[in-house]
């Protein structure tokens, strides 16, 4: 059931790459049922790099990110994670995936629990993460108590609290309203900012990924590929203001139109199907 | 219940009715809070005390309209007996001490075998709900063991175990396995796939898969199950002892036995205290599964949540 631990490659280590992608392909279903969702896909993650996917709905950035986390294997082609542990990565989901029966401490300290590490270290990790994400005064609340905003804290806290190497959140503030998601961005910039972590973020907001990328990557309609590649101009350390300066503006349209088309096809496709 | 309140604009004296053809009256509609609004405290006992009574005063209605009905002889006192008498009588043996052996009887069979057999359901239901290759092997003979009619079985029971307390134990046992086996496997089968995802990617092994997600995300579920369950364990016991009892004690057998007898009275005591025996019993399970469930909302209307 688990992935077996990829042997750490020196020659990526070195030349800083930590995730390195070739001709990822995925198939879902057989004969003529057969959707190939991804690829083939070649991509570079440099380590420390905050890199953001986006692309129309079912082009396979998704399945990318659950191919690196090893849930999904890919059907051609590798993908070599430079990792120092079996389990590198830790991963944000986007309908927040916490346990509804644990508290809000134990679900930040899920991570921690399965990895052994003793109660009273993680406890104390746990709670420090609370404090950063503003929870500390719900670490003993059900997530059945809180708002949909404090969920998806809590799920950020989970996977930052094992201090991962790879950070994987796949449409983490989809669910949430257009204030709430500006608010959070705005805290992931600055906790991301603060240790540089690896972070392989997809998203459907073209703000959101020039906000936070050091790098965007804009995918094709099904099957996914990279079409475009754009490094976001603002220097680090960034805040939201960025949102307003005319190059964001500027680098928004550029991708919007290079998206459009795109989104129209996988739109038609879908419509096709059905 | 209402907080909507129509004030006519033009007319103070209600809704005057339009006249024909001309258009209606302009209204103002004005939405205040209401009783429940205003005073939450007050409404939401008030609530509660109204459910509580309802509870309580539509048995007890039913009760005194039999009461009527024998004493108007209206239905036949000797095949049913006035409330009255049935619980002048229950009251009697219990006074004199000759109901306690037949209940405690029946709670020394349906207790260990309500216990034996939830947890090797809980047991077998979340191997075959978690291992798809253990599904496959066993579901079908399972399922077709199931269809079985359980008191069926006391024979072949009766015949391995001999004629002591063990065929009934098991009896029951059997029964609660099935009902928790089959709600464990759904229970685990509806965990939500990201739960799962979300401990893969930190590395759980099988054993924390179990403890941190498949076992709570599955409980809730089978609470209500083993409520279920205590409910069919006090049937089964009723009638296998019924059939079949080793001492010639239990409530089955007390029921049935003052139906041979014609002791009419005995009978219905008998059924009440069954009934009496069966809430209880799934009062405490209910009871004990809020304990074990703590982050579940109680569905138990509008007073608890």
């Amino acid at each position: 059931m688990l992935p077996a631990p990829a042997a750490p490659d020196a020659a990526h280590a070195a030349s800083g790459i930590k995730i390195h992608a070739v001709d990822v392909e995925r198939h879902f279903g057989r004969g003529a049922k057969r959707v190939d969702a991804l690829g083939p896909l070649d991509l570079d993650i440099r380590t420390g790099e905050f890199c953001c996917i986006v692309g129309p709905s079912g082009c396979g950035k998704s399945t990318f990110l659950r191919i690196v986390a090893g849930l999904v294997k890919p059907t051609a082609g590798r993908v070599e994670i430079a990792a120092r542990s079996a389990h590198p990565a830790a991963m944000v989901f986007q309908d927040y995936g916490i346990s509804p029966w644990k508290s809000v401490l134990a679900n930040v300290r899920f991570g921690l629990d399965i990895q052994g590490v003793p109660r009273k270290e993680a406890d104390a990790r746990a709670r420090d993460w609370l404090k950063r994400l503003k929870l500390a005064d719900f670490a003993d609340a059900y997530p059945a108590a809180l708002s949909g905003g404090m969920r998806q804290r809590v799920s950020i806290a989970r996977a930052l609290a094992v201090e991962p190497e790879i950070l994987l959140m796949d449409e983490p503030f989809a669910a949430l309203d257009a204030q709430l998601r500006t608010i959070l961005q705005d805290e992931l910039l600055e906790i991301c900012q603060a240790d540089r972590r690896t972070v392989l973020f997809v998203t459907h907001s073209l703000e959101e990924a020039l906000l936070l990328g050091d790098r965007v990557l804009v995918m094709s309609s099904r099957p996914g590929r990279v079409i475009a590649e754009r490094v976001p101009p603002f220097p680090r350390p960034r805040t939201g203001a960025v949102r307003t300066s005319p190059e964001f503006a500027e680098m928004q349209g550029e991708l919007w139109a290079l998206l459009r088309g795109e989104v129209e096809t996988a739109a038609e496709s879908a419509g096709a199907q059905k | 219940m209402s907080d909507q309140v129509t004030t006519p604009k033009t007319a103070e004296n209600g809704a005057a009715p339009a006249a024909e053809g001309a258009p209606p009256a302009e209204m103002l509609l004005v939405r205040r809070p209401g009783s429940a609004e205003l005073d939450p405290g007050k409404a939401r006992a008030r609530r509660r005390t109204l459910e509580i009574v309802l509870g309580i005063a539509v048995p007890l209605v039913l009760i005194l309209w039999w009461q009527l009905a024998v004493q108007q002889k209206w239905i036949d006192a000797r095949i049913y007996p006035a409330p009255q008498t049935i619980l002048e009588d229950g009251w009697q043996r219990l006074v004199d001490g000759k109901l306690w052996p037949d209940i405690w009887a029946t709670l020394k069979r349906v207790v260990p075998g309500f216990l034996l057999g939830s947890l090797a359901g809980y047991v077998v239901g979340l191997l075959t709900g978690s291992m798809p290759l253990v599904r496959a092997a066993l579901e079908p003979m399972l399922d077709a063991l199931y269809v079985v009619p359980k008191l069926a079985l006391l024979p072949i029971f009766l015949l391995i175990f001999g004629l002591g307390e063990t065929p009934q134990i098991v009896l029951v046992a059997v029964t609660v396995f099935f009902l928790i086996w089959i709600q464990t496997m759904a229970a685990v089968l509806a965990v939500p796939e990201g739960y799962r995802e979300a401990a893969t990617v930190f590395g759980a092994n099988r054993w924390q898969m179990y403890r941190h997600i498949l076992i709570p995300a599955s409980l809730p579920p089978v609470v209500v199950g083993l409520r279920l369950a205590s409910g069919m364990a006090v049937l089964v016991i009723v009638a296998s002892e019924g059939l079949a009892s080793p001492n010639n004690d239990g409530l089955g057998y007390l029921i049935f036995n003052a139906k041979n007898i014609f002791d009419n009275r005995a009978m219905y005591v008998g059924i009440i205290v069954v009934a009496i025996v069966g809430v209880l019993f799934s009062e405490l399970v209910r009871y004990i599964g809020r304990l074990l469930t703590p982050w579940a909302p109680d569905r138990r209307g509008p007073g608890g949540a």
